[in-house]
């Protein structure tokens, strides 16, 4: 699988041909013909809206799925038989959207795996490997604890875990599903110092994400879905963020700063004080009025999820004091956070956010069965049908009717769905972690718009997140957490995206 | 130009047309995915017609004589409930191997004090039934807290848990009763035991009453709820604030509860006592509770699923006894009838998918020649 390697960038080579795949679930037509290419040395973007298919796709390339027809081409032959085996053997290698590693095995072993698999090899020896996996950790500039078992890993880092996995292979081909969900900055722009690395070597590469500029920035050619459709393709020079956003959505997205004045009341919903968890945050102080939307934003690592976990009772402060309505609250548990009035949507929601096997319904109400609670201790499940009905609706989710598996939903859907079951909630107040990760810019609108009407009835929402342009547009505040301590704080006019990005990484 | 727009008629009716079938698909393909999620209710409807017909075919006589029917009836109820037990735990992605031993230690309890007061006064003790009685259930009660603490609170794996509370419950049940069956029961459970409504006998107007009972709790309830929750996936029922440690203590006190129930049947249906009854009991309850539906990870399961797998399982144990097949040959069709509706299972949904992919494949012909044309 090498010999691409002497072999100088061909432009006009196609690597890899997708022709006119068509694939339905049940109902759903997931692709409807769309065909596409790779080129040797090109990085290939595949835009599109929450559930167009882009996924699909790249799991019917790999041979996780099977399509309902059409080819797939490599280097002029048809593998009308593909399995994700014969892909990795074939040089095809993907960082899938969930990133589908081994939770109960090490960094080290999860990076290594695969290659023992391209390399048809029936064992393979962990110490043998592990300098392996060192060195693309190194070249990646991580710091990434090999030996680490990744259940017990952040996001962030079984993410670069699946980058690492993808790259230390000779591949021929690359995808890249959504892989900077989780990644600040500085993560990113090493991750794509490499790809132009393999971008010489010949390498053909394709990627997803819905932060457009990261993708134009990278990209040559692009391809843009629309429900399962290829409605535009061409070069990357062709095509601008608006207009791309255009072809995605079929309408102008907005995305100008619009905010409303929190209600002022005599005390602030919740007011933190000198709140500390050593070696992860110190000493921070803020406080969150009634319609009031602040921003948390810093590196990666820098404690900004800690904070918030502590507030939701995951990882209890050491020290500190929090007050929610004037009144002093002491939240050691999930439990005191939630009797508190306080609500979580979490970074990480396949596994904290989201009950994958059951519907829509179910994962909805998961966290408000009490407030259907009927004198007769039964539940009301008209109110409840009611609820979901309303929330299915307002989130726009992208499925044949609520009693739909989550794990059968697109990744932004399944995202909805998770704030759907917070707003079914009510929470006073709602702390969101990466609440538009993996969302795509017209609905991340609607989900902005969503949040500032929260706010407007009421609630007050604290968004952390590491996309400025979505603090801008949405936050009354923003406060920036550096090495686990706040070391700025931005509001009104100073408010703007240069100014922000350029405090965080100061 | 008429051309033109017979032509533009012509698109605009197969637009139409189009639309109307992808609806109609639509809701095919939902009330199928309906028809999949009490899948188990359906094919379990099926296995019991089925075991019913073919012992009916095999000896319609005896089969089908009232009192064969009656004793299927009498003896299902008390593995029904045990069997419910089971699939309670299993429903958090727990089991309850201690069911068994806990139904001993109900009726234990019940004949000793029965027979100790009797000895002085047997007609106290008689009247005093209803409080033995109560008394032998908030034993088996306390059982199901014992395993509820272990599980929830100390954080024990559920089937190391409730296999050293069996081998505890089972222990004491031997020790106290020094190996020898107890006779003696209060007379109002003889009443239970052979009483009838209706020509239906009360054990088993008991067993479906407890079942709707619990059929409430699972599917009406928030409690309910928050049990599946836990089973589909722990971590993320913590983030939704489902209090875990209340969740599986009340799990463990319903599966208690149902145990307890169970050995109060079993006393009712015969006065007496022993520490080794039903030692089969705890595989044949999981396999029931298995067959029934219930995921063994958590999550699914249903309890009309789980009454008629128990149906079944009895309807076959007495088709066996009449046909004078063993108790060995019964252990294995068992194990025949789990693996082959597992097996069936996976057959036929694969089979669905593929007969789905053919459909689709044509339709997409069909729609290449039309916009072909
Ligand atoms: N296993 C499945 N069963 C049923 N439907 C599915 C399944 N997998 C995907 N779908 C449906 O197929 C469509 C395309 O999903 P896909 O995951 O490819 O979207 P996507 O473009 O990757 O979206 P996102 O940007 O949100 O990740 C969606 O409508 C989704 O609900
Ligand atoms: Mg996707």
């Amino acid at each position: 699988m090498s010999n691409t390697d002497s072999t100088a960038p061909d432009r006009s080579v196609p690597v890899l041909e997708a022709r006119n795949i068509v694939k339905t679930y049940g109902g759903v037509t997931a692709l409807k013909g769309v065909s596409l290419t790779l080129t040797s040395g090109h990085v290939h973007c595949l835009a599109g809206e929450n559930g167009c298919g882009k996924s699909t796709l790249i799991k019917i390339i790999s041979g996780a799925e099977r399509p309902d027809s059409g080819e797939i081409l490599i280097d002029g032959v048809s593998h009308p038989f593909m399995t994700p085996k014969k892909a990795i053997q074939l040089g095809i290698q993907v960082i899938y959207q969930d990133f589908s590693l081994f939770p109960n095995l090490t960094v080290a072993e999860n990076i290594v795996l695969t290659s023992a698999v391209a390399q048809k090899r029936k064992t393979f020896s962990l110490a043998q490997s592990r300098p392996r996996a060192h060195a693309i950790v190194q070249e990646l500039g991580l710091t990434l604890n090999l030996d680490a078992y990744v259940e017990t890993l952040s996001v962030a880092d079984r993410q670069l875990t699946a980058i690492c996995r993808a790259l230390i292979n000779d591949a021929r081909v690359i995808i890249m599903d959504e892989p900077t969900t989780a990644l600040t900055h500085t993560e990113v722009d090493r991750l794509f110092a490499l790809v132009r690395k393999l971008q010489a070597r010949g390498v053909a590469l394709m990627f997803v994400s819905h932060k457009l500029e990261e993708a134009l920035s990278i990209s040559q050619d692009i391809t843009i879905l629309r429900s399962g459709d290829r409605v535009s393709s061409g070069s990357a020079t062709d095509f601008d963020r608006r207009s791309i956003s255009r072809h995605m959505t079929g309408r102008d997205i907005d995305e100008s700063r619009v905010i409303n004045p929190p209600q002022y009341d005599e005390r602030p919903v919740l007011e933190v004080h000198a709140l500390t968890r050593m070696g992860e945050f110190e000493n921070i102080t803020f406080d969150l009025h009634r319609g009031e939307i602040l921003g948390i934003t810093g590196l990666l690592g820098s404690g900004r999820s800690e904070i918030a976990e502590s507030l939701f009772g995951v990882l209890p402060a050491e020290s500190g004091d929090t007050t929610v309505n004037g009144s002093k609250v002491h939240i050691r548990s999930i439990r005191d956070a939630i009797d508190a009035g306080i609500g979580y949507v979490p970074e990480d929601r396949l596994t904290q956010g989201l009950f994958l096997d059951k519907s829509i319904a179910d994962n909805m109400i998961a966290s408000s069965l009490d407030k259907y609670r009927m004198k007769n201790h039964l539940l009301d499940n008209k109110r409840i049908a009611r609820t979901i009905s309303v929330f299915f609706d307002k989130l726009h989710i992208k499925a044949p009717n609520v009693s739909a598996p989550v794990r059968s939903l697109s990744g932004g859907n399944a995202q909805r769905v998770v704030l759907a079951k917070w707003l079914a909630n009510q929470p006073q107040i709602l702390i969101l972690n990466g609440p538009t990760v993996g969302v795509d810019v017209g609905s991340k609108e609607e989900i902005l718009t969503l949040l500032r009407a929260e706010a407007a009835h009421g609630m007050g929402l604290i968004v952390i997140s590491d996309d400025v342009p979505e603090l801008v547009s949405v936050c009354n505040r923003i406060i920036v957490i550096q090495q686990g301590r706040l070391t700025s704080s931005f509001t009104g006019d100073e408010i703007q995206v240069d100014a922000i990005q350029e405090r965080m990484s100061a | 130009m008429s051309e033109q727009k017979s032509n533009e008629t012509r698109q605009i009716a197969l637009q139409t047309a189009r639309s109307t079938n992808q609806r109609i698909d639509n809701v095919v393909s939902s009330s199928l995915a309906r028809f999949h999620v009490s899948h188990g209710v359906g094919r379990m409807i099926l296995l019991t017609l089925l075991a019913f017909v073919i012992f009916t075919i095999a000896a319609p006589q005896v089969f089908l004589n009232p009192l064969n029917l009656q004793n299927i009836a009498i003896t299902s109820p008390e593995i029904g409930l045990l069997a419910l037990a089971v699939m309670v735990a299993l429903l958090t992605g727990g089991i309850d191997l201690s069911v068994v031993a806990i139904a001993n230690l109900t009726t234990i309890t019940i004949s000793t004090l029965y027979s100790t007061i009797a000895a002085t006064d047997e007609g106290l003790a008689d009247s005093l039934g209803p409080v033995i009685v109560l008394v032998g259930f908030v034993v088996g009660l306390f059982g199901g807290f014992i395993n509820g603490l272990l599980v929830s609170k100390v954080g024990i794996t559920p089937i190391l848990a409730t296999l050293g509370t069996m081998q505890i419950f089972n222990g004491i049940a031997i020790v106290w009763t020094g190996g020898e069956t107890l006779y003696g029961a209060p007379a109002m459970l003889n009443t239970v035991g052979t009483g009838a409504i209706a020509g239906i006998p009360l054990l088993f107007v008991v067993f479906i009453a407890v079942a709707v009972i619990i059929a409430v709790i699972i599917n009406k309830t928030a409690l309910g709820s928050t049990i599946l929750l836990q089973g589909a996936n722990p971590v993320a029922a913590k983030f939704s604030g489902i209090r875990t440690t209340r969740t599986l203590m009340s799990t463990y006190l319903i599966s208690g509860a149902l145990a307890a129930l169970a050995g109060i049947l079993i006393i009712s249906r015969n006065p007496t006592a022993s520490a080794d009854y039903g030692s089969s009991y705890v595989l044949l309850v999981i396999v029931i509770a298995i067959l029934g539906g219930t995921n063994p990870t958590g999550g699914f399961g249903t309890v009309l699923g789980v009454v008629l797998a128990t149906l079944t399982l009895q309807i076959v144990s007495s088709g066996f006894n009449i046909v004078r097949l063993s108790s060995y040959e019964y252990a294995i069709a068992q194990g025949v009838i789990l693996i082959g509706v597992m097996v069936i299972d996976q057959v036929t949904r694969n089979r669905q998918r593929s007969a789905v992919l053919k459909q689709r494949k044509l339709k997409v012909q069909l729609q290449a020649k039309d916009s072909n044309q």
